[in-house]
């Protein structure tokens, strides 16, 4: 019952941000265009390359998928509503999204196009850019909580969030996150404009439309976690929990999409100099300033 | 639910996923199968086959950040359970774990100043 509760969530949010997508780049609200735009890709040729690494081509989207779908089950929409409340949730979350750049680099790998193995490698760089950004933040999440328990993280958030806790904490974690997710202006891998597509390039048909429902089940996922480890997870007056949590992330997600929409493309190698220069060394003032906090304020 | 049983969800809803979008794979095979025509399968590189095989287009120009990466990435791995800890050990622990990062953060401005945030 929770598998389906929870699951559904994910499709709904993942529809509703298709459609938000659709209206910010159209300027019409069609609530029906992610249904007409998934039957039109399962009626089109899915064309494989000639030389492909047919393991690696076929592996990619649904590993996207997959690890979205299961970053999503150890987030708590609910105190009960939870699919596997595990004792390492936190770790656990990395290690699925750890399996992002697996997939994006069998993606580029896969169909032996230059365009592709571009995108790919790029976003190996990428990772080594985001990533510590996305473990460090939430070790300051895990030092408040005394857990990795993700429902406990949301607990020890019931006086005060750690958005305001950890400000710090939670604004590399966005960006970070939206670099993970591969949305603008992080999308170095797909990049339209340099790339023709990057690794969405030689996908069509039906694996395509796989692949672009994992993208946005990726950011519904990351936008949860947002929710969980900064945001009080379920937190809030009046309404249920389970509406709390899902109006906060739809409203992560819809951030990351605009934020998006207004920023240009950061080049690769200005990504990792920022992130190392400036990222990492805040990631760590994070923790110290949250490490002092917890010993001073009782 | 205990451990195991929560791993075996997880494992189910993995297959789960997988078994989703063959069905959606094998619907799109009763529509119709891809036609094959000449130079449909080329993959996009400006209408030219490239003969090379491509990954010899690409220079990994990120190395320098790798080997740093490998050292951060090696101490997350001590910083979790450290976590978790934290407020129990105290003031000691904050020490413990400031020492090591000052370490690893001096390895950076070293990495700094020998060039290994640019792109080579």
């Amino acid at each position: 019952m929770t598998v389906a509760i929870v699951l559904l969530a994910l499709l709904g949010s993942a529809w509703l941000l298709a459609v938000i997508e659709g209206w910010m780049t159209t300027g019409r609200l069609s609530p029906a265009a992610p249904l007409y735009s998934g039957l039109a890709h399962l009626g089109r040729e899915s064309i494989v390359p000639r030389s492909p690494d047919r393991v690696f081509f076929e592996a990619a989207p649904v590993l996207l998928l997959v690890v979205a779908v299961l970053g999503m089950a150890v987030l708590p929409l609910a105190p009960d509503l939870i699919i596997a409340d595990l004792g390492t949730g936190a770790l656990f979350i990395n290690a699925a999204l750890a399996y992002v750049l697996v997939a994006v680099i069998m993606a580029g790998w896969g169909p032996d196009g230059a365009y592709a193995m571009i995108g790919g490698w790029r976003f190996l760089g990428q990772l080594i850019a985001y990533s510590m950004l996305i473990v460090m933040p939430i070790t300051a999440v895990a030092m408040r909580a005394e857990s990795l328990v993700n429902t406990a993280i949301v607990s020890s958030q019931a006086g005060l969030w750690n958005i305001v806790y950890q400000p710090l904490g939670f604004v590399l974690f966005f960006i970070a996150a939206m670099a993970l997710a591969f949305r603008a202006p992080f999308d170095l891998p797909t990049a339209e404009g340099d790339l023709g597509g990057g690794v969405d390039a030689e996908y069509t048909g039906v694996r395509l439309a796989v692949l672009r429902l994992a993208r946005l089940t990726l950011v519904v996922t990351l936008a949860s976690a947002t929710t969980v480890f900064y945001l009080g997870g379920w937190h809030g007056p009046l309404f249920p929990p389970w509406a709390w949590s899902l109006v906060k992330t739809l409203a992560v997600a819809v951030s990351m999409l605009l934020v998006g929409r207004y920023l240009p493309r950061i080049r690769e190698a200005d990504l990792m100099r920022w992130c190392w220069i400036l990222g990492i060394p805040l990631a760590l003032v994070n923790i110290i300033i949250v490490g002092l906090l917890i010993l001073v304020v009782p | 639910m205990s451990g195991t049983q929560q791993y075996l969800l997880l494992l189910g809803m993995a297959l789960g996923t997988v078994g989703v979008v063959l069905s959606l794979y094998g619907l799109a095979r009763i529509m119709g199968p891809a036609q094959r025509e000449p130079g449909k399968d080329v993959p996009a590189s400006s209408g030219v086959l490239s003969r090379d095989p491509v990954w010899g287009r690409y220079h990994a120009r990120y190395y320098g950040y790798a080997l740093l990466f490998l050292a951060f990435d090696m101490e997350m791995a001590f910083m979790y359970p450290w976590a978790v800890v934290y407020k129990e050990v105290g003031m000691v622990a904050l020490l413990d774990m400031g020492v090591f990062l000052a370490i690893l953060f001096l390895g950076l401005l070293y990495g700094w100043s020998q060039g290994a945030f640019r792109r080579q």
